[in-house]
């Protein structure tokens, strides 16, 4: 069966940088999967993130050797359109995720840009709405909101494309206990609906989650034994 | 129906461009005027909020008004009125083209404030439902949606620069120029990073990934719509007319 994420021996380094912050990276990621990476900051877990969802090498350049494959495709043959129908990525900072004036118009913005129907656009609204718990903020200027909040808005952005895989980058920082006992939720219910899932996260009590968590040290994944 | 009801952003545009068309090609200063209370009018109707616009252009009426003295004083023509050291400053074609432009430029701030009423999505849509590319409209609505951040950035850097003791409003005009050269580098990168990762959030979001989009909001236009647009193509038509033939 082919894997939804598959990285051998994955080198790169920016073009700014004459060092190679990922140095020889191996990754299978199976379907259905949650996966963890913490490493320090600064260690090219954002990089790998970046590379995972093709943002490397198709937007942010830098110099790229290794095998990576998203369903057994290279994601250097692949467009980012495509992977963009595939993979959903929510990053840290929730200001620069939104531009839309409404949380109605947010959320409908990449449904609407992957061709469904109105009125499933319509129910797909409701329902990620209610996953995030902030159905009262549909008629709301994301601008109004507060961090934590255009965060969980974010989300329900990601989840209304209906991905197979979500990249999570310290997407859970800003978030509130509640917030963030309502993604954990979500996320397993994701899991359970067959989606893969990396996390990039710092926290420990997100962690638990994660059926495997993974550390990126000096360039290269090994097993997480704790801090 | 004016209270609670909500006029198509279409609609909106054609007023804005009929009233815009109206104070660029009238010369006539008492036309002009006339054209401006019908503006305010307008607005009033539509929901501005004149008290606020006003304030929010405060600056940009200063700056009108220095423009239009510039352009009366380089404006020779006509009766002088005004003297320095042989040098005429002020004559009578410069006093009339500077009000004008005062007053032009009145018309079209307080038309656009109109627009103001809808939100972008909302106006986004209007043009596209005129036929115009989603790309385009979405693209400019974005670059809007932009100056409030480069606002907030440049705020944000005057108050750090505050914390660290310095009193921008009590330092001599040449050293706060200075202050300001400092502070637009890291602005200007910091809109420069924020506008990469908007674009890739953006992207990442399929933006193009179809020829074609859906739109979950679709506008429909009401009778009243149909009647102020009416209206208004008429009634600009007819002032035009009037004003070409005197």
């Amino acid at each position: 069966m082919t894997n939804p994420i598959e990285i051998n021996n994955l080198y790169f380094k920016y073009n700014a940088n004459s060092d190679y912050i990922l140095k020889g990276v191996d990754l299978t990621i199976s379907k259905g999967e949650i996966l963890a990476l913490v490493g320090l900051s600064g260690g090219g877990k954002t990089t790998l993130l970046n590379i995972m969802c093709g943002i490397i090498p198709h937007i942010r350049k830098g110099e790229i050797n290794g095998e990576v494959k998203l369903w057994g495709k290279e994601i250097k043959d692949l467009k980012i359109i495509d992977i963009s129908k595939k993979v959903g990525i929510v990053f840290e900072d929730p200001d620069t995720q939104l531009f839309l004036p409404t949380v109605e118009d947010e959320i409908a913005f990449g449904p609407e840009n992957l061709m469904v129907e109105r009125k499933e656009i319509g129910n797909r609204i409701e329902k990620v709405l209610k996953m995030v718990n902030m159905e009262d903020y549909r008629y709301e200027n994301p601008n109004n909101l507060s961090g934590g909040q255009k965060q969980l808005i974010a989300i329900a952005a990601i989840l209304a494309m209906e991905p197979d895989i979500l990249l999570f980058d310290e997407a859970l920082a800003q978030i509130d206990d509640d917030g963030k006992k309502r993604i954990k939720d979500i996320i397993l219910n994701l899991k359970r609906g067959g989606k893969t899932i990396v996390l990039v996260e710092h926290h420990i009590d997100t962690l638990d989650l994660a059926d495997r968590v993974l550390e990126l040290q000096n360039g290269k994944l090994r097993e997480f034994k704790g801090w | 129906m004016i209270k609670g009801f909500k006029f198509d952003p279409r609609t909106k545009l054609t007023v804005v461009l009929c009233i815009s068309t109206l104070g660029i090609i009238i010369n006539d200063i008492f036309s002009l005027i006339f054209i401006l209370v019908l503006t305010f009018l307008i607005a009033k109707f539509f929901h501005v909020n004149i008290k606020r616009s006003f304030k929010n252009i405060k600056k940009l009426l200063y700056l009108i008004f220095i423009i239009a003295i510039i352009q009366s004083i380089f404006s020779t023509e006509g009766k002088a009125l005004l003297f320095i050291g042989g040098f005429k400053v002020l004559s009578t074609s410069g006093l009339g083209k500077g009000i004008q432009f005062i007053l032009r430029m009145m018309i079209i701030i307080f038309s656009a404030a109109i627009i103001g009423t809808s939100n972008s999505r909302e106006i986004i849509q209007g043009f596209v439902q005129w036929g115009l590319p989603y790309d385009i409209a979405f693209m400019v609505a974005l670059g809007i949606r932009f100056l409030p951040i480069l606002t907030e950035e440049v705020k944000d850097s005057l108050i750090a620069i505050q914390l660290r003791g310095i009193e921008i409003n009590n330092i001599p005009i040449k050293k706060r120029i200075s202050i300001y050269s400092y502070i637009f580098t890291p602005i200007l990168a910091g809109t420069i990073l924020k506008a990469e990762k908007l674009s890739i959030a953006i992207e990442m979001r399929g933006f193009r990934a179809y020829y074609n989009r859906t739109s979950y909001l679709v506008l429909k236009m009401s009778k009243w719509d149909y009647l102020i647009i009416f209206i208004s193509i008429i009634l600009t038509a007819y002032i035009a007319i009037i004003n070409f033939t005197r």
